[in-house]
């Protein structure tokens, strides 16, 4: 009886850890985004609307499968190695264990990657010779035409993402919307990273006063706003002010970028 | 006292050394440089520590020049020395937590924690209300003038959004806004000093602004006056909300936020504690005869300001938009958007007292109505109904 239960516990270990190996990553895109002019969310001296050449954009989130490559090959970003600084203590963990998302987490294997931190994020492009986007590249990318969406408009869309508790399984990455350069679910998905997530709250040399002051806000800030009715955009700006490098939240993710 | 309070600001710059945006910032700087491969990990490490040592020795530097002329002043003949610590008795509405019974300033720890959550907004529509605590209003904070409230916000690993709070009973950047900026799944840590007895609002101050107060994040916070309120025998919370929903009022499922009707002003519902008949019927007050009745009541608007009145009643006394100035003997009472006031009344009759909204169609088909249920014995010779 024992050396049954022995061998069915292996075999379903074995199985177990199969179903991992033999899930397939999806192959990837990176599609280009033609170059334009982003206005950014706020006016002021220093935010003038700025020219973005053009870049190549992964075409969808970084999923937990991929991910997950990445941890094997860079043992450091393993979620038990990891340095605090670095990730807290949320770092990957829907995940069942350092290099295993789970049987049971079968459904997120190609859902986007959270639980992220902004350091990890940025490993993971620099392993992929990739970058993370910019706030001008990422909302440039993300106000391309929707495609196939059923909402009346974009920001109706966005705000009713926006309204939704987060689901207890993250849906699968391509399972939103496209866009018209070829992008998936930037929005109504998860958030996500870009490089300079939090440079719009002050200037780097904080002790002038011409720093954008967003945090005080109540009615303050929406002075500087270029359009005041897109909530979608504060509710974003506001997303990003809130970060700090180390956060693993659970509706954050990220996606790659190239200049070109 | 003084020294206690620097110190703990300094050790609090300490600890928030590695993580405030400054610093992050300056790892932005840092990382393409230094980080361009991950290796390079142990020299950012470096420099954190030396940051670090940086840090903590400027904090001792500041606090050695700062303790002497701090003992030199003493804010606003409040008695800077605090006499322990206590947690504060935070309550869902319409409950009040029990008067304080101490009587000099303590450290009061205030933990408040934002959660989004469908609920319903009246008896077949749904809303998906953004809240302090779990329910509209957020929970009522009660403290006494000269406590050092030390504050943390917590927002649900379960929320899609940032939130942070404005407490109108702060002296400082933002009533709090400026030190709560949270994001998903984490905390954010501030102290304030009780400066003003009174009644204050609460409110997230997250842009957009109008949106976040609209779903329902909005609270009171009393602060006692030293020595504390008259004693009465009953407190009640209600807070008066407005709220825009795609549906009309009452339209079945679960309704989205509508922007265009809140630019224009123009709510579905108007409500006491984020529901239709959150208090009225099985759910209203109770008061007997004889008895002095006090409301807090406040409005989170985002838009209207309330025309407060007791149907069957008169305010024996009115703390005028929740400050000292004491009105009596008031039909109807003002409650600014973003305001509060305390009203009282001595329960006369057996009745069931009608609060409302009195601009009127708000009560008649948005539901601001809440209700007081006064039983005990009829007292003729102050109102009786005449029959034929």
């Amino acid at each position: 009886m024992k050396y049954f239960l022995t061998i069915f516990f292996v075999t379903v270990f074995f199985w177990a850890s199969d179903a991992q190996k033999k899930a397939v990553v999806l192959s990837k895109e990176m599609v280009t985004v033609p170059a334009g002019n982003y206005q950014p969310f706020f006016i002021s001296e220093t935010n003038k609307p700025v020219q973005v050449k053009a870049f190549r954009m992964d075409e969808h989130a970084v999923t937990n499968l991929e991910f997950l490559e990445f941890v094997k090959a860079n043992p450091q970003w393993q979620r038990s190695k990891v340095n605090r600084l670095f990730a807290d203590t949320n770092y990957l963990r829907q995940w069942k264990s350092d290099l295993s998302i789970g049987e049971s987490n079968k459904k997120i294997y190609n859902s986007p990657v959270v639980n992220v931190s902004w350091f990890a994020a940025q490993a993971y492009c620099q392993w992929k010779k990739k970058k993370l986007p910019t706030i001008a590249q990422w909302e440039f990318a993300a106000k391309g035409a929707p495609k196939n969406l059923k909402s009346p408009s974009l920001t109706e869309y966005i705000l009713s993402w926006n309204a939704k508790p987060n689901p207890p399984f993250l849906p699968n990455v391509k399972s939103t919307y496209q866009n018209a350069y070829g992008l998936y679910d930037m929005y109504g998905l998860i958030w996500e990273w870009t490089s300079d997530f939090n440079s719009f709250i002050g200037s780097q040399d904080s002790r002038g006063n011409n720093e954008v002051d967003f945090k005080n806000f109540c009615a303050g800030g929406a002075i500087n706003v270029a359009d005041k009715t897109d909530y979608a955009g504060f509710l974003r700006f506001s997303f990003r002010s809130s970060l700090k490098g180390n956060y693993c939240i659970r509706n954050l993710g990220f996606r790659c970028a190239i200049d070109l | 006292m003084q020294l206690i309070m620097f110190y703990n600001r300094c050790s609090a710059e300490f600890c928030g050394a590695f993580s405030d945006e400054k610093t992050t910032q300056d790892f932005l700087n840092i990382k393409p440089k230094t980080m361009s491969n991950i290796s390079k990990e142990t020299l950012v490490l470096k420099r954190m520590i030396f940051a670090a040592i940086l840090f903590s020795s400027l904090s001792i530097f500041f606090l050695s020049c700062k303790t002497n002329s701090a003992n030199a002043t003493s804010d606003n003949k409040i008695d800077t020395v605090l006499t322990g610590t206590v947690t504060a008795e935070l309550t869902e509405a319409p409950n009040v937590p029990k008067p304080l019974t101490y009587t000099s300033p303590k450290r009061v720890m205030v933990h408040l924690e934002t959660i989004e959550k469908v609920m319903p907004i009246s008896d077949s529509s749904e809303y998906t209300f953004w809240t302090f605590g779990g329910h509209v209003p957020g929970n009522f904070i009660r403290v006494r003038q000269g406590d050092l409230v030390d504050f943390t916000l917590t927002n649900s690993p379960d929320s899609k959004n940032s939130h942070s709070i404005d407490l109108h009973a702060v002296i400082g950047p933002g009533g709090g806004a400026d030190a709560t900026a949270t994001a998903p799944g984490q905390s954010t840590h501030f102290q304030f000093r009780a400066l003003h007895s009174g009644l204050y609002v609460y409110h997230c101050a997250t842009g957009p602004v109008p949106l976040h107060i609209a779903n329902g994040m909005y609270g009171l916070i009393l602060v006692e006056p030293q020595g504390g309120l008259p004693k009465v025998d009953r407190e009640y919370y209600l807070m008066q909300g407005d709220f825009y929903t795609t549906g009309k009022y009452d339209a079945k499922g679960l309704q989205a936020f509508d922007e265009d009707k809140a630019l224009a002003e123009n709510p579905d519902y108007v409500l006491f504690n984020g529901r239709v008949r959150s208090t009225t019927g099985p759910n209203a007050l109770t008061a007997k005869v004889g008895e002095t009745v006090r409301l807090y009541v406040g409005n989170g608007g985002p838009n209207l300001v309330s025309s407060f009145h007791p149907i069957g009643q008169i305010f024996t006394k009115v703390y005028m938009e929740g400050g000292h100035e004491i009105n009596t003997d008031v039909q109807t009472t003002l409650i600014p958007a973003g305001g509060a006031s305390i009203v009282e009344m001595k329960m006369q009759v057996p009745e069931t007292i009608n609060l409302v909204d009195h601009s009127i169609f708000r009560a008649f088909n948005k539901g601001a109505i809440a209700q007081i249920k006064v039983t005990g014995d009829e007292n003729p010779s102050l109102y009786q109904k005449i029959k034929k």
